[in-house]
């Protein structure tokens, strides 16, 4: 059974977005939040017998249903709301119902939280399985109509590969969804989706792609750089390296998505991390120079399979495996090229400003370098150097 | 902690001139698993040992008492009806309603009068002009039903229907209420100076300070449209010194002071209140004026929440959406859109206004044609209203009067 999110993923993004925050001094004021009525978010993925998702539930409502707030501050920690994690479960779970071929049992699991546009919300997580692995699905949701007339659940449905959205309200509540053989196109669009996103909240690929390029608006001569004569010599850097690091990426993507190579992701993630660490400390300490596209096609196939884990983990329909494959791999692509299209004119108008040369270039590369040695360390010694 | 970079975040990086992280954008929260335990997630509006916490308890021990019988019920819901008025928070509009719930089979004047309430908040005018009717059929002394259905109307710009009420209310000798009613009725029909004076004198007899605060912001508002700023100021104040949370009065308060420039003043009084997205409306419109920091945050939060109103189908915020698109966002065509949806719905000096605003800024003079023609009829009298109805029609537009017929 695959899971619908990729919460490996997702819980390393939220450790780099803490550690950005800090390594930037970004210190942003609490949070205020708006008042809007009550919505979960109800995320369902059924494949054949198999369900998984993810529930939001907004602390302000499980409160208001079940009481959190013990101690009568008028604030909910961690842990008044750890305490009661299973009663939550087992409220929830008695206000959700599925059956495919008959009542479908599942489990729900909650020690997490996120946040919403009005607030910090549970996040349960959900696991179960249905009698029959086929035919239509009967959804049954009544969380908090009892108490709140205008409560919502937002369900996102992804129903044998095909994704479906409802609001379920105490007149919509019980509905019915067909499941059905997934439409190609909706499937070859909804994988491309998921390739522009993973490059855009991949941060140790961007890193490695923008220590490539930074230099290539610039010439090494004679221990200092200085800005390249024309636009051409710089694009045609930029799209040899381009080039090479998707040549390479969708050459190890694509063996490992079909699990001809498999690699542990400790791994794979050590030397994506060692990759970063290099490609800067090049800009700093020049060893490559004329064809950092080697550089790019070598280290991309080492991102290609950081890649497939990625994708291994969001599902591969195994129906329309190679269409997904190839939607995927474009979304990455496209997520590249909009990444050097916003950067490449703005670098080459820049370069021979030494804002570019001394902050952008050699700051960022020594940013860059900071911040990948802090990765490859965690990940080779399974650390954890800076908290979120 | 907060873990999701917005635009305005993401902004400071570009201004901390570092291009290579700029690019990098940040995604969105995500589920993460706190390491303290007394990490705190979340406040809640209100504190158990607070008056209002305390008064909410009671009533609602005395509903589970009595589950099914009205007054029991009809209190609960109407508390919480107040609060979400009073504090812009709609969570509260759900609760109420539930608790209404088990009443609807057979429902009393009561019950009626609360649904009603609930109704037009959400813009459901027929529906609640429905409820208040049947429930002056089953209690024809019921004042404030009246009153309600004469705000609906005045809402929808139907004078005639509105001053109908306002007589109803004479009959049932309700002074203070007779007096809002008639003195909107006149305000919006061209008659600011008497409206002022019914207003004024209607003050003179009110002694609850909820009454006063609503008489003094209608006050204030009249003697903004009469071109009277120092009056409509001390009015503002006087309102303001009540202390009281509302929601109304500080939009209005706010709306005076951007239209006489004074944006710093503004901030400082809205700074609190950015739950409210009326009032995030207003503050964030002052700071993007002033290029305050939080001014792209602000702007980046509004448009979180009106695509999290759009996910569950709420329309009701089109005004401020539209306020929003056309000042923030510079996106007259869908401001146009946006206004003139509202436009058909509420039809309040404000909305006119937002939708000259922004079929001027489309040079759309049709969109504006309702408007202008409002303004022509009523002789409602706010020169900054009626200089925006000239100027939205447009050299070379199509002639929004009919001069010939053929």
């Amino acid at each position: 059974m695959m899971p619908i999110l990729n919460y490996a993923l997702f819980t390393r993004l939220v450790r780099w977005q803490a550690r950005l925050l800090l390594l930037f001094g970004l210190i942003l004021s609490a949070p205020t939040w708006a008042h809007k009525a009550s919505d979960s978010y109800l995320i369902l993925n059924v494949q054949g017998a198999d369900i998984s998702g993810q529930w939001d539930i907004a602390l302000r409502d499980i409160d208001f249903a079940l009481g959190l707030d013990r101690d009568g501050n008028s604030e909910i920690t961690w842990g008044e709301l750890r305490a009661r994690q299973s009663e939550l479960a087992a409220w929830a779970l008695g206000r959700l119902s599925l059956q495919r071929g008959g009542a479908c049992a599942l489990t729900l699991l909650s020690d997490q939280v996120d946040e919403h546009t009005d607030g910090q919300y549970a996040v349960l997580r959900i696991s179960g399985s249905c009698p029959v692995a086929s035919g239509p699905l009967d959804l049954n949701y009544r969380l908090l109509f009892d108490v709140d007339a205008l409560h919502r659940g937002l369900l996102k449905l992804k129903l044998d590969g095909i994704t479906q959205s409802a609001v379920l309200g105490p007149t919509t509540g019980v509905q019915q969804f067909q499941g059905g053989q997934a439409s190609r196109l909706a499937q070859f669009v909804q994988y491309l989706g998921e390739g522009v996103w993973h490059i855009w909240i991949g941060f140790d690929h961007i890193l490695f792609l923008l220590s490539l390029l930074l230099p290539a608006v610039l010439i090494h001569e004679s221990r200092h750089w200085r800005g390249v004569g024309d636009f051409g010599t710089a694009l045609r850097e930029v799209l040899w390296v381009v080039t090479a690091f998707t040549a390479a990426h969708s050459i190890t993507l694509t063996l490992a998505a079909l699990r001809l190579v498999e690699l542990p992701s400790r791994v794979v993630e050590s030397a994506i991390a060692a990759s970063v660490v290099l490609a800067a400390l090049n800009n700093l300490m020049p060893v490559v120079e004329r064809r950092r596209w080697i550089v790019a096609f070598v280290f991309g196939l080492i991102h290609g399979f950081g890649f497939a884990s990625v994708l291994a983990e969001l599902g591969l329909p195994q129906e329309t495996l190679v269409l997904s494959l190839l939607g995927f791999n474009l979304g990455v692509e496209a997520g590249q090229l909009a990444i050097v299209a916003a950067f490449l004119p703005l670098a080459f108008w820049l370069r021979n400003t030494r804002f570019y040369r001394r902050g952008v270039f050699v700051g960022g590369s020594l940013l860059t370098l900071a911040l990948a040695v802090v990765w490859l360390l965690e990940r080779l010694f399974d650390l954890k150097l800076i908290g979120a | 902690m907060q873990l999701c970079l917005t635009k305005g975040a993401t902004r400071h990086l570009v201004k901390g001139a570092l291009l290579l992280f700029a690019l990098v954008s940040v995604a969105c929260a995500a589920p993460r698993t706190p390491s303290n335990e007394t990490e705190v997630l979340e406040r809640l509006p209100l504190r158990p040992a607070d008056s209002t916490a305390r008064e909410l308890a009671t009533l609602r021990a005395t509903a589970r008492q009595m589950p099914t019988n009205a007054q029991a019920l009809v209190p609960l819901a109407q508390r919480y009806f107040d609060l979400a008025a009073a504090r812009g928070d709609p969570r509260y509009l759900g609760y109420a309603e539930a608790v209404l719930q088990p009443l609807y089979a057979t429902p009393t004047a009561e019950v009626l009068l609360v649904r009603g309430q609930l109704r037009q908040y959400r813009h459901d005018f027929d529906g609640a002009l429905a409820d208040f009717a049947a429930a002056l059929a089953l209690n024809p002394d019921l004042a404030s039903a009246h009153a309600w259905r004469a705000a609906i109307y005045l809402v929808r710009m139907d004078n005639a229907a509105a001053r109908k009420e306002c007589t109803a209310l004479q009959n049932l000798k309700r002074s203070t209420l007779l007096g809002g009613c008639l003195g909107l009725a006149q305000a919006y029909s061209g008659q600011l100076a008497s409206a002022y004076a019914t207003l004024a004198h209607t003050l003179t007899g009110a002694s609850d300070v909820d009454n006063r605060l609503w008489l003094l912001t209608r006050m204030a508002e009249v003697a903004a449209w009469q071109g009277q700023p120092s009056l409509a100021e001390r009015h503002y104040r006087e309102a303001l010194v009540i202390s009281r949370d509302d929601v109304y009065l500080l939009a209005a308060w706010a709306d005076f002071l951007l239209d006489n420039g004074r944006h710093n003043e503004v901030v400082k009084w809205l700074s609190d209140w950015s739950t409210s997205d009326s009032l995030l409306l207003r503050l964030t419109e002052a700071e993007t004026t002033l290029k305050l920091p939080l001014a792209p945050r602000h702007q980046q939060a509004m448009a979180d929440r009106f695509a999290a109103a759009q996910a569950r189908g709420d329309t009701t915020h089109r005004a401020e959406e539209a306020r929003f698109q056309l000042h923030l966002r510079g996106d007259t065509a869908k401001a146009l859109q946006l206004a003139s949806a509202n436009y058909q719905v509420q039809r309040e000096p404000r909305d006119a206004r937002v939708l000259l605003e922004a079929a001027i800024a489309a040079r759309d003079s049709t969109a504006a044609q309702g408007v202008r023609t409002w303004l022509r009829t009523s002789g409602f009298e706010d020169p900054r209203l009626r200089q925006l109805g000239q100027a939205s029609v447009l050299p070379g537009a199509p002639p929004t009067q009919p001069t010939k017929t053929p």
